[in-house]
């Protein structure tokens, strides 16, 4: 009876989730195939073309609407990510190693490490960029904002971290201790390869969100801008569809992302799976 | 001559202030198969756990081979232990699991590899050396375990409730297994466990603990038949427990002052003051039943002292052995076993009987 009536409410909202998660994409998805160069960012459909993905890969005749200066900024982001994902993850992981045991001020540590992704992002970049004024520093992509970036996405790695120790069982480290083999290589050779499909969730979380982040950036990353920076610029004068053009490329690179990631946490999964039965019996 | 493992006045307190064991004593012989007794949270797994050097010491000395290791982390010390969920490495083949202990000895290769297969021969898994550990069944498992522990040759093998996992049948082959190997490698076995019967038949000697004391230190049979605390006296067999108070000691005898009326039992080693509040401990199969028309001549000439009166309360046959509970005034009743061909007329309920034993199977346990 209960069941009869909650499944198509449940199915509603399943599906109203699903459009606003995705109808946003599909709109921009459908915009941009606008005509190009004359065709602005609405509705309806002019003409449907590929101008402005060729306007975006610099293969469309020179006209009104100049490029976007996506090259530089699309490589500066990347490898912003990318940094800001292998430290963060190295230090999510460490720390959370850490938190195992117990120590003195150990909550008071944790509070400190999480407010990283708490405190409004305009408030630490503003504050960076003033202390990098006050001392000096200068202001760049790969110094002031990475430093951003890794205080913003370390609380993620760490909690994932966090969750995964949670969940790990320490008998199979004591039993390789017990066999004479250090910490050290007990960590590397056992813990690590244990622990792997979280590595890679916190390496996921780091990357995606030091690599669309928008606030703290804008503020630390001085003259040199990142993707989202160089994007919300070009909004500023005018927006043309080869934006939407480009979000699509971004997503679909999201996805090519996400796809990696699920095969290497299916290969790693199949592994925990193993560990779990072994714990069950 | 040193012994192989030594605690002194071992005392553990958690980080919260609470005393997890208290004033441990113990020294184990080379070779000796050691049982931990105790019902759970007594502070047996803290012990070995100790021992292992996954926990601190808060006070005393641990000594293996006459080397004091207090301080020595758990990879240094020569022991290695076996957990109840086996805490086999997922990712590694069985052959992997057994070799990892040794890849990190400075050995060479052929050397190492002919180690492995020797002891993977010994305990007869050459055959699935190659499998990933996690769909084999739980005997070969523990096989798995114990082949990459004693691959090592530790001095001492830390075993912590290895057979909890395992069902009964397969517990008890196991069981036998473990004893046969342990005899024959000759490698002290201190071992873990809330099971008596584990404990019982395994073990040249059992520590009895309660609540992070040592209760007692006694071979198995002694255990089973002289229990000297109250605690073990309820925790081992099945004791009847005669409450009373000592009025006389002399000789290895002591006597109580009972609600039966005086009664003889052996203080076994005990020194009990007179006046003492203390108990008799009588083993259930040492207790016959007799028919409460019995000539009390006849039982004294047999047993050596007076019967206690009881009424039979319940009666129950487990295959070949009855059971019967016997109500003996305000303690619990008494259980009371023995073979169904014992006595001829069986006793039927709310039956009155009595109840008598020879007078030196009673141990005195002061309170």
């Amino acid at each position: 009876m209960e069941s009869r009536l909650l499944k198509p409410i449940l199915a509603v909202y399943v599906g109203l989730f699903l459009l606003f998660l995705y109808g946003p994409f599909i709109v921009l998805g459908i915009l941009s195939f606008q005509q190009g160069p004359e065709g602005g960012p609405q509705f309806p459909i002019q003409e449907w073309s590929v101008f402005w993905y060729k306007h975006i890969l610099g293969l469309a005749p020179p006209s009104r609407v100049s490029p976007l200066p996506i090259g530089i900024s699309l490589t500066r982001s990347l490898t912003l990510a990318g940094m800001t994902m292998v430290t963060s993850t190295v230090l999510g992981v460490m720390a959370a190693q850490a938190f195992r045991r117990n120590f003195k001020g150990k909550s008071a540590a944790f509070y400190l490490i999480v407010l990283g992704m708490i405190v409004p992002g305009v408030l630490v970049g503003l504050g960076s960029a003033l202390v990098a004024t006050t001392t000096g520093l200068e202001r760049h992509w790969y110094s002031t904002a990475f430093a951003t970036h890794v205080v913003y996405t370390l609380p993620f790695a760490f909690l994932v971290m966090l969750a995964i120790f949670n969940r790990f069982d320490a008998s199979v480290e004591e039993a390789a201790w017990s066999l004479g083999v250090p910490p050290a290589t007990t960590f590397r050779k056992v813990t690590f390869p244990l622990i792997f499909p979280g590595v890679l969730s916190a390496m996921l979380f780091a990357f995606t969100l030091s690599y669309d982040e928008f606030s703290r950036t804008l503020f630390s990353s001085g003259r040199e801008q990142t993707l989202p920076l160089a994007i919300y610029s070009t909004f500023a004068v005018e927006i043309h569809p080869n934006v939407f053009a480009f979000g699509v490329l971004t997503t679909l690179f999201s996805f090519a992302l996400l796809t990696v990631y699920a095969i290497l946490m299916t290969l790693s999964v199949r592994r925990a799976k193993r560990v779990a039965i072994q714990e069950a019996v | 001559m040193s012994y192989d493992l030594e605690l002194i006045n071992v005392g553990k307190v958690y980080d919260n202030g609470t005393p997890a064991v208290i004033d441990f004593n113990l020294i184990v012989n080379k070779g000796e198969f050691i049982a931990f007794l105790g019902p759970s949270g007594c502070g047996k797994t803290t012990t070995l756990r100790m021992i292992a050097g996954f926990e601190s010491i808060t006070s005393g000395d641990i000594l293996i081979r006459g080397k004091v290791i207090n301080d020595q982390p758990a990879e240094q010390r020569p022991t290695a232990m076996i957990f109840q969920n086996y805490a086999l490495f997922p990712h590694m083949s069985v052959r992997e699991n057994v070799r990892f202990g040794l890849d990190v000895k400075k050995i060479a290769k052929p050397e190492r590899d002919a180690k492995v297969e020797r002891i993977l021969d010994k305990l007869g898994i050459t055959d699935i050396g190659d499998h990933r550990p996690d769909r084999l069944s739980g005997g070969q498992k523990q096989r798995i375990a114990l082949a990459r522990a004693l691959v090592v040759e530790p001095d001492i093998l830390l075993l912590d409730e290895p057979l909890g996992a395992l069902d009964a049948n397969l517990r008890k082959s196991i069981q036998n297994e473990l004893k046969l190997l342990q005899r024959r490698l000759g490698v002290t076995f201190v071992f873990v466990t809330h099971a008596q019967s584990e404990a019982l038949a395994l073990s040249d000697r059992i520590v009895v603990m309660n609540a992070g004391r040592i209760e007692q230190v006694s071979a198995p049979y002694e255990l089973y038949t002289r229990p000297k605390t109250l605690f073990v006296a309820k925790f081992i067999g099945r004791n009847a427990l005669i409450p009373g108070r000592v009025v006389a000691f002399e000789g290895g005898g002591v006597t109580l002052d009972t609600m039966f009326g005086q009664l003889v039992g052996s203080a076994h080693g005990q020194t009990p003051g007179v006046g003492d509040a203390a108990s008799l401990a009588v083993p259930a199969e040492a207790i016959d039943v007799l028919p409460l028309e019995t000539p009390l001549e006849t039982i004294v000439a047999t047993y050596g002292g007076p019967a206690i009166k009881a009424r039979v309360e319940s009666i129950s046959q487990v295959g070949h052995i009855v059971q019967i509970a016997a109500a003996i005034g305000a303690e619990a009743p008494v259980l009371v076993e023995f073979h169904v061909d014992k006595y001829a007329g069986h006793f039927a309920e709310r039956a009155e009987v009595l109840l008598a034993w020879r007078r030196d199977a009673a141990t005195l346990v002061v309170h």
